[in-house]
């Protein structure tokens, strides 16, 4: 090779270390209290709650709703003033009137006024904004036909005074206020959200809310960082910067966790190792664990063939062994589940009755129902995603004569396929959104929500109930009815299956102190309140 | 030579237009839907119907083809379902990192690919032999998120001198690098020898040994000249297979690649998103090809296209 | 330039030779020559001796596999969830309680047919496409090798999960996804071979006596990429199973419970810190069978060398 090219060769490997260390960042050298987490596997998609389901974690650090649930003892909670100190409802349950809190700034040090709430709800309700949570306020009169694109805003959102505004509801929905308090009802600011357009949400310095954090930083697919908002309504909080990190794999959360280069891990991620940070002495103290107000249960798809017989339906709730799956997968850490409620739900019924493990009903209902010698089925699972609980309930029906194959889709499959209601079994958890028995019963047994999840429950009388409940305004009368539906769902007709309801575990690091399990015990959770505190 | 990357670059056309209809055709055949998916696990029926409606996708297919090809004539490829960014702004952002990623596997690759392979050829049959050829095929025989994993055990873990994961430094490069140029290091191993042998056996060789030159000066002038040609072949495949092992190494190490986008992309049925990437990828793989035959001809004067 | 001898002794029943006895008795002679130099040429090279013999020590575990696992590869028991290796379970349990070496020793059977059946597929789709488009050239090549094109230039992990997508994931899909990634990189090879080959005058004069095309390419030229072939194959089979595991890391291999090694270490790895033997072993075994498939392919091609050079 003779001189020239060699030198053509020397410059252009001295160009890619160029390059190499063009892309290495300048690392500030600072004393900033920063709180480090996994913010999830994937990308977030929007920071804006109303165009997003599920993630939440980032809206509940940077917007306020009107009202905020909090946790007052273990496993209990309350609604508290957020940024409404205080409202007034109407007998009839028609009219809600919101005291605004006064000297509220947004990020952009504008005051939160009525017409800010006024604007949110119209937006949501907009054909124009596209967003996906509209049912949170579909309730609201006038919020339908404005969606229908019948009206230009909605009727029943009226601005009393700068500080009051004024909702009133097509019929009485009870649940309103606890939906209030849900993440998709974040109260946007007007100026800065119109401002933003269709960037509000994915550009951070223009999604603005009322929140203890603001969005500084958004690197796709990495990370998105938060900071402290100096004059937050409660207090700035007591950590100055929070980065969320996307990691996509299990096992290098874990070692990122080991390696403290990020400060708390959540064991929902790999629930195979609770024993091990229990047992620890390293971790053992670290542990901060919290009731999840939810069911883990197992749908049954009464539109396949032999689950629409009852029979078949109570001969798999006597199948399953749950309390072996209890202890021996999740290591005791919750409690059984026997209908619909979750302990520390509004409406949680502590008497119900045991669903038995009774393999021999099992075999004596399913001879009754005419298959002496069993059946054929499948239980449907994400690939990919953990299916401990499938893999074990598999051995306990084929005990019984149920014999099931395990089909694995992806998740764009699952979710498409359960949409159109012929998901086969599978189990799942649902968290409560917002604490009213509403969110359980609406969101699985209704006739509008039933197919679209599969179950396929069909008992109009029930399904008309569960509607009626929504109108009741007096809450013993609600209460009471919801528990009677429940029996009926659960142990008459056989519905579900609940298995139980376990508490979510999070490990933190030693430096990391105050931090709380949400009242619903989500992943995605607020974390004012955290306090950093370096050695 | 300027004709002659032309006519490669036309001929990339057809491949380009034959990989997206694949993609669409596949994509729209696979169960599932971008729109349910938005909404996982709180589904609105109704909100998913009126969405679905709005976006278009209950056009025929042939329709929403043509409008993506229309439409990736002007350069836009189009918004992301799920990111909800242009897919353009996407694959700029996340393409640095991922070549970044690429080159420093390259690079690895041939400091212990080529070292290797020259060992390997010239002390054939012995043990050094073995043992370099062992080393280097050993990345072409663990699946990388098995040696990326046990790299990141063993060298953040366990020794503390490396970060797990993250892409904000030049430290956070070493070892998704060295676990991704391991897996080509075989590869380059494998040719250099071979090559190495071949060119060894040749008569002029055997002259210059026989005029009484040292053995190894022999090796480097004559004989490694000549082996460089087919390491600048291989590089062409290199640019393949290095973004195809991307994809695993960039989930391991939480690198926002591409290929992190393309994968997130298939899971989520994101046809814009992964029209745009697959057709990137390839495209890379063409320029990646006409590069090496570029070189080719520039290394060997006695190689001239048309 | 063609090695006359070896041409000739695969061509023992070429229908240009007349003298077919008296071509028999030499060629066996030489037949026999060929054989005792190449396999004395392996000898030398202990390395691809031994991965040959590791090669044979799995397959045969492979085919003996139940009598040789301890227990049960499916059976769960609870009360044994992640014990360390000790006298009742060689390599430990899993989160299940099921024991690794049996586990392991079936996955062999796996991990052999991962390796070995979309391999042999993707060689035969290749060696056909590859024939018909070097020999007849023209429309035919160009539509192949444009097709060809357009399956190397896919990152190929990304076409296997589309693909899987499609057909669902079992098995089978993996062998069927592995196979339609793999073929056109052999195709390219048989293609260029045929192409050189086409140009000689024995093929020449095969056509002026008016033998037919598809006799051609199966008697005279696809015998001379035959060793060219055989490496391609053994070098291609661990890619094979590494795509496997790949698969299974993303979600769509084979699925639990079915004993593969890919999958065993993509779900092991969650327990990495707590329980390492779990996806440890079976990443240690697919390292060993991977080199000794890569070590006995290099050997051959070593060996075969002579024979590959057009």
């Amino acid at each position: 090779m003779n001189k020239r090219r060699f030198k053509f060769f020397s410059v252009m490997v001295l160009c890619l270390m160029l390059i190499l260390i063009a892309f290495c960042p300048i690392q500030a050298a600072n004393k900033e209290r920063v709180f480090t987490y996994i913010l999830d596997t994937e990308d977030q998609e929007t920071a804006d709650p109303q165009m997003t389901t599920w993630a939440y974690t980032i809206p509940m650090n940077i917007f306020d709703g009107l009202v905020r649930a909090d946790t007052i003892a273990p496993g209990q909670s309350d609604l508290v003033p957020a940024l409404a100190e205080s409202w007034e409802i109407s007998d009839d349950g028609l009219v809600y009137t919101f005291h605004l809190r006064k000297g509220v700034k947004f990020h952009n040090g504008e005051e939160l006024e009525a017409d800010d709430v006024l604007f949110t709800i119209n937006r949501m309700m907009d054909p124009k904004t596209k967003a996906l949570n509209t049912d949170f306020y579909d309730m609201i009169k006038g919020a339908k036909e404005c969606l229908n694109g019948e009206a230009d805003s909605v009727e029943g959102v009226k601005v009393l005074d700068d500080y009051t505004v004024q909702i009133t509801l097509e019929e009485a929905f009870s649940p309103f206020l606890a939906l209030l308090a849900a993440p998709p009802c974040a109260i946007f600011n007007r100026k800065a959200t119109t401002e933003a357009g269709s960037n509000f949400g994915l550009i951070p310095k223009k999604t603005i809310g009322t929140g203890p954090f603001k969005l500084t930083s958004w690197t796709v697919n990495e990370e998105m960082t938060v900071e402290a908002f100096d004059d937050y309504y409660r207090g700035r909080a007591k950590v100055d910067k929070m980065v969320g990190k996307i990691i996509p794999d299990i096992a290098t959360a874990r070692m990122l966790f080991e390696n403290a280069e990020v400060d708390v891990f959540d064991c929902d991620f790999a629930r195979s190792q609770i024993p091990y940070f229990l047992e620890s002495e390293k971790w053992s103290k670290q542990v901060v664990s919290g009731p999840r107000v939810g069911v883990f249960y197992y749908c049954i798809n009464e539109s396949i063939k032999p689950w629409d017989d009852v029979r078949v339906r109570k001969a798999f709730q006597c199948a399953v062994d749950r309390k072996i799956i209890l202890d021996k997968i999740y290591h005791g850490q919750g409690i059984l589940a026997n209908g619909i409620m979750p302990k520390g739900l509004v409406g949680y019924n502590p008497d119900l009755e045991e669903i038995q493990y009774d393999p021999e009903k099992a075999k004596e209902l399913l001879t009754e129902a005419g298959y002496p010698n069993g059946f054929d089925s499948e239980i449907a699972i994400i690939s990919g995603t953990t299916s401990t609980r499938d893999e074990l309930v598999q051995p306990m029906l084929a005990n019984v004569g149920i014999r099931v194959k395990i089909k694995s889709l992806d998740s764009a499959a699952y979710y498409g396929t359960r949409r159109e209601g012929k998901l086969p079994m599978y189990t799942n958890v649902w968290s409560a959104d917002f604490n009213d028995p509403d969110n359980f019963f609406y969101t699985f047994f209704s006739k509008k929500n039933t197919a679209a999840r599969s179950f396929n429950y069909n008992n109009p009388e029930v399904q008309d109930e569960i509607l009626r409940a929504r109108r009741i305004v007096d809450p013993k009368e609600r209460i009471a009815l919801y528990q009677e539906l429940e029996k009926k769902i659960v142990y008459e007709d056989a519905a579900w299956l609940p298995l139980f309801s376990l508490d979510h575990l999070f490990v933190v690091q030693p430096k990391v102190k105050n931090f709380k399990v949400a009242w619903n015990g989500w992943s995605s959770m607020p974390f004012y309140g955290i306090e950093i505190i370096d050695k | 030579m300027a004709k002659f990357i032309f006519k490669r670059l036309l001929s990339a056309i057809p491949i380009l237009l034959g990989v997206s209809l694949i993609i669409f055709i596949l994509l729209n055949v696979v169960p599932g839907d971008p729109i349910t998916l938005m909404f996982k696990e709180h589904i609105y029926p109704e909100v998913i119907e009126r969405l679905r409606r709005e976006m278009h996708l209950d056009d025929p297919a042939y329709i929403r083809y043509f409008r993506f090809i229309w439409d990736a004539l002007h350069g836009n490829f189009g918004i992301s379902y799920k990111l909800n960014r242009p897919v353009t702004y996407l694959l700029l952002n996340a393409f640095p990192r991922t070549l970044v990623l690429a080159l420093s596997a390259a690079v690895f690759s041939w400091i212990v690919g080529i070292p290797a392979g020259i060992l390997s050829a010239v002390k054939q049959y012995s043990i050094e032999d073995y043992f370099f050829m062992g080393f280097a095929l050993c990345g072409v025989s663990m699946p990388v998120f098995w040696s990326g994993l046990l790299f990141q055990y063993i060298f953040a873990l366990k020794l503390g001198w490396l970060p797990v994961a993250g892409y904000a430094g030049v430290k956070y490069y070493i070892m998704p690098a060295i676990v991704l140029g391991w897996s080509s290091a075989g590869t380059i191993a494998r040719l250099t020898r071979s090559s190495l042998l071949e060119v060894m056996q040749n008569d002029y060789i055997r002259t210059a040994r026989a005029k009484g030159l040292r053995e190894l000066p022999v090796i480097f002038r004559h004989a490694l000249k000549n082996s460089i040609l087919p390491v600048v072949t291989i590089m062409a495949i290199q640019v393949a297979s290095l973004l195809s092992g991307s994809i695993i190494t960039e989930s391991v190490f939480g690198i926002p690649g591409i290929g992190r986008i393309a994968v997130g992309a298939i899971q989520s049925r994101d046809m814009p998103l992964l029209q745009g990437s697959v057709i990137f990828a390839t495209f890379l793989v063409i320029i990646g090809n006409i590069i090496a035959d570029v070189a080719y001809a520039f290394i060997d004067p006695r190689i001239r296209y048309d | 330039m063609i090695d006359g001898r070896y041409n000739k002794i695969l061509n023992v029943n070429s229908e240009i030779n007349k003298n077919n006895i008296e071509l028999k008795e030499s060629d066996e002679l030489r037949r026999d020559n060929v054989l005792k130099e190449v396999t004395n040429t392996f000898k030398k090279n202990k390395i691809a001796v031994i991965g040959l013999f590791f090669i044979i020590f799995l397959l045969l575990i492979a085919i003996f596999a139940p009598y040789i696992a301890p227990y049960d590869p499916y059976a769960v028991n609870l009360d044994l969830q992640f014990s360390k290796p000790n006298i009742r379970n060689w390599v430990g349990t899993d989160v299940f309680g099921r024991d690794i070496l049996s586990r392991i020793i079936f996955g062999t059977r796996i991990s052999m047919l991962i390796g070995l059946i979309p391999t042999f597929i993707s060689m035969i789709i290749g060696i056909i496409l590859g024939l018909l488009s070097g020999y007849y050239g023209g429309k035919t090549d160009f539509i192949i090798m444009r097709i060809a094109d357009i399956v190397l230039a896919f990152p190929s992990l990304l076409l296997a999960m589309v693909i899987m997508y499609t057909l669902g994931a079992s098995l089978l899909n993996i062998f069927i996804a592995l196979s339609i990634v793999r073929w056109a990189g052999i195709s390219r090879v048989v293609r260029s071979q045929t192409l050189s080959l086409k140009k000689m005058e024995f093929i020449e004069a095969s056509k002026a006596i008016g033998v037919k095309n598809w006799n051609i390419m199966w008697r005279h030229i696809f015998p001379n990429c035959i060793p060219n072939l055989l490496v391609l194959f053994t070098l291609n089979i661990p890619g094979a199973i590494l795509s496997e595991a790949s698969l299974s890391f993303l979600g769509v291999g084979a699925q639990p419970p079915t004993p593969s090694w890919g999958l065993m270490i993509s779900r092991g790895k969650e327990f990495l810190l707590s329980a390492p033997w779990v996806s440890i072993f079976p990443g240690v075994l697919i390292l060993i069978i991977t080199l000794a498939f890569n070590f006995f392919g290099d050997g051959l091609r070593d060996v075969l060398d002579p024979y590959m050079k057009y």
